[in-house]
């Protein structure tokens, strides 16, 4: 244990060496994704209502992990593939697993500010209060890390690196588009609100909504399914990165 | 210098009919079987796509193979595949991941990620970039590094703590030659502290100075194994012999003591066993008396000759004809 716990530290700091003059991007990048998201959606709306302001403040941390996970990484992943870096990290002696652990902790760490300045964005410039519950901290850490073991299967399970590219693309698009983030599922078609009771993206953003809000959210639900999806990710990594040419 | 046979307790790694294919029917690696004997560096030699890379890869776990089976100190790794990469120290063709890090920053990384202790990593890590005369790049970000100098990195991370088996992809690609020679001194230092070394390479005049004994692999299989002296030994005639003609001179009939002999445009090379010296000297000194040769020379067989020789056949021969339609355009 104690030898795991070193190759992951060890792990942690290469990762956050290598990345640590792109880390500043990142966060600029996050930031504007969380402005344009809260203030750039809201001139979509004639009026913003509380419950609209709270729908929009709440769905931006769901919206920044989900970029993170679902393209930050296969592209980062995928650019690794190309350039053969992986097969150098697989042949050192720290179990594969640990060293995803040790780049899902750097992900969240470099999420974490955009997370927390889009909420206070969101509620100083709608006016409103955060009803924060603890429960909001395993919430952020469950969406963050599904995106990322997601994430981690499309840029593994991508025949090539460059397809992991173009269906983070597409995912992204309909996530930011399609999916009941920033505003209630009633408003989608009965189809696909029905897909979107099995995919993980609605029940992300009712955690942060029932864990930041007082919208009424079944948070146990919301735990439960994107915990599913959660260990869904993790096992397919974990399969994947096993595996041998 | 070993002999060939080697006790079976002395063998760290082996492989066994080990066959591996990525497109079905195509084996990149045909029914090889290797041994690599404690505290010897061992050579694999042979063209681009050989399957040298491969047969490292199933080694050290990112592959495994079709069948046949690879062991390291008898434990099985195609089955733990984690032995081999505690017991394996590798510096890989591609790239390493170092930017954004300094070279002792990567060096010292992997040294404890391989179990070093702290104190003893820093001061190996120092010792390393000072032997390579890096010590004003110690600690530069890898990104303004040349790539002769990430190479070198490289090295530095598979040596700083080896394994048992240090793995060396052509591990003196774009290093300047006054450091190829410093990098020869660690690897030969590698094993006086106890590891053993499998060196990859396709540069066979470095090989043959540096390894005890080597495989010379083409298209997939192993077409000779030994030390370059018995592989030089091998069918007596261990002598090369070259002679030039002199321009628009026409070549005599070639005395049937001179072996495998090639006439590329005017040059003419071939083998000969060593009792055979005196009258080939003749042979020569006679048409360079008649006007026929310019010059000649005669000397021992080099490594590069019996690879050529295993695996040059279609790269010489084509080399050749080329040459000879060059020279033909230019006479």
């Amino acid at each position: 244990m104690t030898r795991l716990l070193r190759s992951y530290g060890l792990m942690l700091k290469w990762q956050a060496l290598r990345d640590k003059t792109i880390l500043p991007l990142y966060l600029v990048a996050e930031l504007m994704i969380a402005v344009g998201f809260i203030i750039g959606i809201g001139f979509f709306y004639p009026e913003i209502t509380p419950n609209t302001a709270k729908y929009l403040t709440t769905g931006a941390p769901t919206i920044i992990l989900l970029m993170v996970g679902l393209v930050l990484v296969p592209q980062i992943v995928a650019t690794s593939r190309t350039e053969g870096t992986f097969d150098y990290i697989w042949s050192l002696p720290v179990p594969r697993m640990v060293y995803v652990a040790a780049d899902a902790t750097m992900w969240i760490l470099v999420s974490l500010p955009g997370v927390i300045l889009s909420l206070i964005l969101g509620s100083a410039y709608y006016h409103f209060g955060l009803q924060i519950n603890l429960l909001v901290i395993p919430a952020i850490f469950l969406i963050a890390m599904t995106g990322i073991f997601l994430g981690y299967s499309i840029a593994h399970g991508a025949p090539k690196p460059q397809m992991a590219q173009l269906v983070t693309q597409i995912t992204i698009f309909a996530i930011m588009f399609f999916s009941p983030i920033i505003y209630p599922t009633e408003q989608l078609p009965d189809w696909l609100a029905a897909v979107h009771r099995v995919l993980p993206i609605k029940y992300m953003a009712d955690l942060s909504r029932g864990t930041l809000t007082d919208l009424n959210v079944n948070l146990g639900l919301a735990f439960g399914v994107v915990g599913g999806w959660c260990l869904l990710g993790l096992a397919v990594t974990s399969v994947l990165i096993r595996r041998r040419r | 210098m070993r002999v060939v046979e080697h006790g079976v307790e002395d063998i760290v790694l082996r492989a066994e009919n080990l066959c591996k294919s990525y497109v079905k029917g195509v084996l990149v690696n045909d029914h090889i079987s290797l041994s690599l004997s404690r505290g010897e560096i061992f050579g694999l030699l042979g063209p681009n796509g050989a399957g040298k890379t491969t047969l490292v890869s199933q080694i050290i776990g990112l592959a495994k193979p079709d069948s046949g089976s690879i062991t390291i100190d008898g434990v099985d790794i195609v089955a733990s595949p984690g032995y081999a990469r505690q017991a394996c120290s590798l510096q890989a063709q591609t790239q390493v991941p170092i930017n954004g890090l300094t070279a002792k920053q990567a060096i010292e990384l992997v040294g404890s990620v391989r179990g070093g202790d702290s104190r003893s990593v820093r001061e190996r890590a120092r010792d390393l970039l000072k032997h390579f005369e890096m010590e004003e790049w110690a600690n530069k970000s890898a990104e303004t590094f040349s790539g002769g100098m990430r190479r070198l990195v490289a090295f530095c991370m598979a040596a700083v703590v080896p394994g048992r088996i240090v793995i060396l992809d052509e591990p003196t690609n774009d290093i300047d030659p006054l450091r190829r020679r410093l990098l020869w001194q660690q690897v030969r230092n590698l094993v006086t502290m106890g590891s053993t070394v499998l060196l990859v390479t396709h540069n066979v005049m470095e090989a043959e100075r540096a390894v005890d004994r080597l495989a010379i692999m083409d298209q997939g299989k192993v077409v000779g194994v030994g030390t370059p002296g018995s592989l030089k030994e091998n069918g007596g005639e261990n002598m090369r012999f070259e002679l030039i003609l002199e321009p628009r001179a026409e070549l005599p009939k070639i005395p049937e003591f001179l072996q495998h002999a090639v006439v590329t445009g005017r040059r003419l090379i071939s083998r000969l066993k060593e009792s055979d010296i005196a009258p080939t000297i003749q042979w020569a000194r006679s048409l360079k008396e008649k006007g026929i040769a310019e010059e000649y020379s005669v000397g021992p067989i080099t490594l590069e000759d019996v690879y050529l020789k295993l695996v040059g056949h279609g790269v010489a021969q084509e080399t050749m004809e080329k040459e000879a339609d060059h020279d033909e355009v230019a006479s």
